[in-house]
């Protein structure tokens, strides 16, 4: 009997033990740490948290930060005297509310007496996305871009090394401008615009307040704009699992940022943008006289092989989707800004010419194309997981003028 | 019976028992064996040979031979703590609303711990030194282990669930309804214009409202909606509803009958694109369901059985695959429809709707007020009527007379059909596409209400009975519904002398009609408005319950002076939305309509004096 008890007693602490022992979760690949390590030691960081670390950052000698400046770009960026038939403003394309802190756009729109949205706007204004989600960017009396280009964000494209589609801008202030003179956008010249800005007596005085030449000018209204849009920067999961909240992400966002840095998707979208900091070429994998029959028998996969764009029966497809516009990158050679993956859920339709609707399908084309992988369904889950949880609000900084400081 | 004998059975009971501990996390397969062992085999060693025994030994012990032992009597109350509380989580449950089953949880989990160190007790007559530490290491470590209710009290967005080991579903699971198309098309045709096809990116009154709910309560919210308006999107983790886009245009899907968009998507994209909404096997691979509404049923797609290149992209796979359906169609039909089908409970599952929170405040009870009402009459076939018996039944003449014929191209004839096209109070949105929708839906409506009028004592009396409805009118959601009186009296010269319920300029309800619905308002009383996830009180519930009588009455000022004969016109009135509301969604979507006002019942008396 004392040997039944004491065998038993045993038995019962040997199960608790093992019980312990055991594992009860999958065992992931890094732990949180370090997959932490690794991605900032691949040049992924977080987006400045301060006024202070955000004018490291973004803070040039030709275009010093302050205060009254980032105000007047603010007022400039929602004014639709840039345009040249003063229907849009910077605004209106690169849609996001003024007053970041009010809540209640949508049910305001909703309920207003007297409208003066568009109906795309009442719903989308609350993405606060900087984009408008049209396949087609729409400039000054309904002018559609020539190459059938789509809008890119405004948000976080301060922090950018290089501006538009094809990279072939430098500095945001330098965007500005172009936008503001281009036909199939603002269609405003310099001197028009300055003009209507002088105008008006307000603006006059605000500009002697942000600049040390006191003028108004076209460089002025530049620098002003591209000010403000420094300020535009958004703040996620991401970076808050990156300033170390391990519970900030998911597991499956978690395993999709170590997808990311493993299969060679940060090799390109990379730095505190995720992507924006370099030119490269796309597609880069060229499938065009290749027969694919990888998935000719795997069910799953179909409908996604290459032959699916009648690649090997049909003409030259220069992309891996309809080239609407002709559109073929800088030099005509297919080079094309890395696009910023920040915010990417709210900016659909995706590449150029915005003709892949869904993230996931953009997410599959990429790591065919410029990776050579056919990713599986929970790779692309895990992936797509990831992206989400690069979706963050704007930053509320509090301006400091450097005097301050 | 042996002692040793009796403790070895209690020892396996407890090992088979502690191995279901949610610390060990036994993997699914073993767990339900083991629980199957554990459960069976103990009440068969309760019933049969613990009890006996016990009765036996406490007889032989403590009244033949006057024993006492402390121990034995706390082991005996223990032994019957266990017992009672395994038979009942056995018969009853653990199922989290009653108290009984999570103290029965705990008391059969901590408790055998307990019993078991009781039981070396009473066996040893000496507790020797190293047991003694041994086993409260035992019960330490037993204890500091939080175990897990199985029903914890938490109410969820959305309470699909889906089989087992699968976690969310990816496109390409959600078969297209267009793949049914092909052999379903008259069945196809009528989903496709009806209210089921257009919940969610093509239903500008929901995109508003979702978008709604996620301004007021955040972006997580939307699922509560999504559960039942757009279960694809919600079991492919998607975080909202969306539509679709034809460049920069949105397309004209109000007006657009046969789904014409989805079909030329599905060419285009194949299966590879999702379908938001409900689609064919979002109803026609529902498992199992659960009553109780906000989307409880479980849905199970990956383990159809499939005939060879079903799931193929090219043409000529699926024309084999078709083939091979047709040639014997029995599994292709199990596949896709069950019993379960049939029944009001299946409804349920979306057509009651409460708030996602502890108070569980009904929004939408239909199928309870279904429940309770004359329709819901099993012991008398004949009375007995289930919700597709009045909304899958084709209606003709004003009436459900069973449609004839074939659901499936080259089918069995079947003497009644049951017709998808989902008809009910929704006339407006699925008439747009399609007239023959429109005249489903208001030939239902005329069946549901007849009426009466008098005048006595300068008042106008005006009864409404619901005679159609196997639930109140109206149903649904109710506080966004207008159904109300239109009464008109002439007097000898044609002169209008009372009227009530006319519409003002801007198209809303004066304020003088007394519509048959229920009102919402906050904790302040303050009605909700479009707000409805704000409801903490009921403001006033003026519905008509299934086979009831309302009756209104309303005063005519300076009944004495009348001129009569007087001329007695009262309409039912029906609106499904109310203009305010209309106006609202047409700020997003500025190419919709505003619904007309249909007229259920009309009565007309003479009053001669």
């Amino acid at each position: 009997m004392k040997f039944f008890a004491y065998l038993f007693a045993g038995l019962l602490i040997g199960i608790f033990v093992v019980s312990i022992l055991l594992p009860t979760k999958e065992k992931p690949l890094y732990s949180d740490d370090e997959l932490r390590r690794a991605a900032l030691s691949r040049d992924m960081q977080t987006t400045p948290k301060t006024y202070e670390e955000l004018l490291k950052l973004v803070d040039t000698k030709q275009n010093r930060l302050s205060k009254a400046k980032i105000e007047l770009g603010k007022d400039l960026y929602f004014d639709k005297i840039l345009s040249k038939s003063k229907d849009i403003s910077c605004a209106t394309c690169h849609l996001i509310s003024k007053d970041q802190k009010d809540k209640k756009i949508y049910i305001d729109a909703l309920s207003a007496k007297t409208n003066n949205k568009t109906d795309c706007i009442i719903c989308h204004l609350s993405d606060q996305s900087g984009v408008d989600r049209f396949e087609v960017a729409v400039g000054d009396a309904g002018r559609e871009n020539p190459f059938h280009l789509n809008t890119l964000t405004t948000l976080n494209a301060g922090l950018a090394k290089y501006q538009t589609w094809d990279g072939s801008v430098k500095t945001i202030e330098e965007q500005v401008g172009n936008s503001i003179k281009a036909k199939d956008q603002m269609n405003l010249s310099a001197s028009k615009a300055e003009q209507r800005v002088k105008a008006d007596d307000a603006y006059v005085k605000k500009f002697t307040l942000a600049f040390k030449d006191k003028k108004v000018s076209f460089e002025n209204i530049q620098k002003a704009i591209g000010a403000y849009l420094k300020t535009l920067i958004t703040r996620s999961d991401y970076d808050r699992f990156l300033d170390g909240d391990n519970g900030a992400m998911s597991k499956s966002a978690k395993k999709g940022l170590a997808n990311f840095l493993n299969f060679g998707c940060k090799g390109c979208h990379t730095g505190v943008t995720v992507g924006g900091q370099s030119i490269q070429k796309f597609p880069l994998r060229d499938y065009n006289s290749i027969i694919d029959v990888t998935n000719s028998f795997n069910e799953t996969q179909k409908g996604r092989e290459v032959s699916h764009f009648n690649f090997n029966a049909k003409i030259y497809h220069p992309f891996p989707f309809e080239n609407k516009g002709g559109f073929m990158g800088k030099d005509g050679d297919r080079l094309f800004r890395v696009p910023m993956l920040r915010n990417v859920t709210k900016t659909s339709p995706y590449f150029h010419n915005g003709a892949v609707k869904k993230l996931r399908r953009a997410v599959f084309l990429m790591a065919k194309h410029q990776l050579g992988m056919n990713l599986s369904d929970k790779q692309i889950d895990d992936i797509v997981e990831f992206l989400k949880a690069l979706e963050g609000d704007i930053v509320d900084y509090k301006v400091i003028d450097k005097a301050d400081l | 019976m042996k002692n040793i004998n009796m403790k070895i059975y209690i020892i396996l009971m407890f090992l088979s028992g502690v191995l279901q501990f949610s610390i060990f996390g036994l993997s699914w397969q073993y767990f339900r064996m083991v629980q199957a062992v554990h459960i069976l085999s103990s009440s068969f060693v309760a019933i049969f040979l613990l009890l006996p025994y016990v009765n036996m030994h406490i007889y032989q012990y403590m009244i033949v031979k006057k024993a006492k032992s402390t121990s034995g009597v706390i082991l005996g109350l223990l032994l019957f703590f266990i017992v009672a509380s395994g038979f009942y989580l056995f018969l009853v449950g653990n199922r989290g609303s009653d108290i009984f089953g999570i103290y029965s949880y705990y008391i059969h989990l901590y408790g055998s711990f307990v019993l078991l160190f009781f039981l070396f007790l009473h066996a040893k007559k000496k507790v020797s030194n190293i047991t003694k530490p041994i086993l409260s290491t035992v019960l330490l470590l037993s204890i500091s282990y939080p175990a897990v209710s199985y029903g914890k009290n938490v109410e969820k967005l959305t309470n699909i669930q889906l089989e087992e080991g699968v976690d969310r579903y990816h496109n390409e699971d959600w078969t297209s309804s267009v793949k049914c198309k092909s052999c379903h098309t008259k069945i196809f045709n009528q989903w496709a214009d009806s209210n089921h096809r257009h919940l969610t990116g093509t239903n500008p009154y929901y995109m508003v409202m979702e978008n709604l709910a996620a301004a007021d309560k955040g972006d997580e919210f939307r699922q509560w909606c999504m559960g039942c308006h757009n279960p694809s999107a919600v079991t492919t983790k998607q975080k909202r509803s969306t539509h679709n886009m034809n460049s920069n245009n949105m397309p004209n899907f109000l007006f657009q009958s046969g789904a014409k968009e989805l079909i030329g998507e599905f060419k285009t994209h194949g299966n590879s694109r999702l379908e938001q909404g409900v689609s064919c096997v979002a109803c026609h691979r529902i498992t199992k369901v659960d009553s109780k509404g906000n989307s409880s049923y479980s849905l199970d797609l990956t383990n159809r059985k499939k005939y060879v290149f079903e799931d193929s992209s090219s043409d000529i796979a699926n024309f084999l695959s078709e083939k091979f359906i047709n040639s014997n169609p029995l599994v292709h039909k199990q596949s896709y429809s069950k019993e379960l089908y049939k029944k009001s409970s299946y409804c349920a599952s979306c057509h009651d709707e409460f708030l996602p929170e502890p108070s569980k405040r009904e929004i939408v009870s239909t199928f309870k007020e279904w429940e309770q009402s004359p329709f819901n009459n099993p012991n008398d076939p004949k009375k007995h009527k289930t919700c597709i018996d009045c909304h899958m039944t084709y209606l003709k003449d004003n009436k459900h007379s069973a449609l004839k014929g074939t659901s499936t191209t080259g089918g069995a004839i079947k003497e009644d059909i049951k017709v998808h096209y989902f008809t009910g109070s929704n006339h407006f949105l699925s008439g747009l596409k399609s007239k023959e929708h429109e005249d489903q839906s208001i030939q239902l409506l005329r069946t549901s209400a007849k009426l009466d009028v008098e005048i006595k004592k300068g008042k106008v009396i005006v009864g409404v009975k619901n005679v159609g409805a196997g639930h109140h009118l109206p149903t649904g959601v109710s506080d966004f519904r207008e159904l109300w009186l239109d009464i008109t009296i002439k007097d000898k010269n044609s002169k209008v002398v009372f009227s009530s319920g006319k519409l003002k300029k801007d198209g809303n309800l004066d304020t003088d009609a007394r519509p048959f619905m229920k009102v919402f308002a906050d904790e302040n009383s303050k009605p909700v408005g479009l707000f409805f996830w704000r409801y903490k009180k009921l403001l006033s519930d003026t519905r008509i319950p299934a086979g009831k009588r309302r009756v209104e009455s309303f005063k005519i000022k300076n009944y004495k002076d009348l001129n009569y004969p007087l001329s007695i016109e009262v309409r039912l009135n029906f609106r499904i939305y109310p203009q305010w509301i209309t106006d609202i969604v047409s700020r997003a979507y500025p190419q919709l309509p505003s619904p007309p006002v249909i007229t259920i019942q009309t009565i007309k008396k003479r009053i001669a004096k």
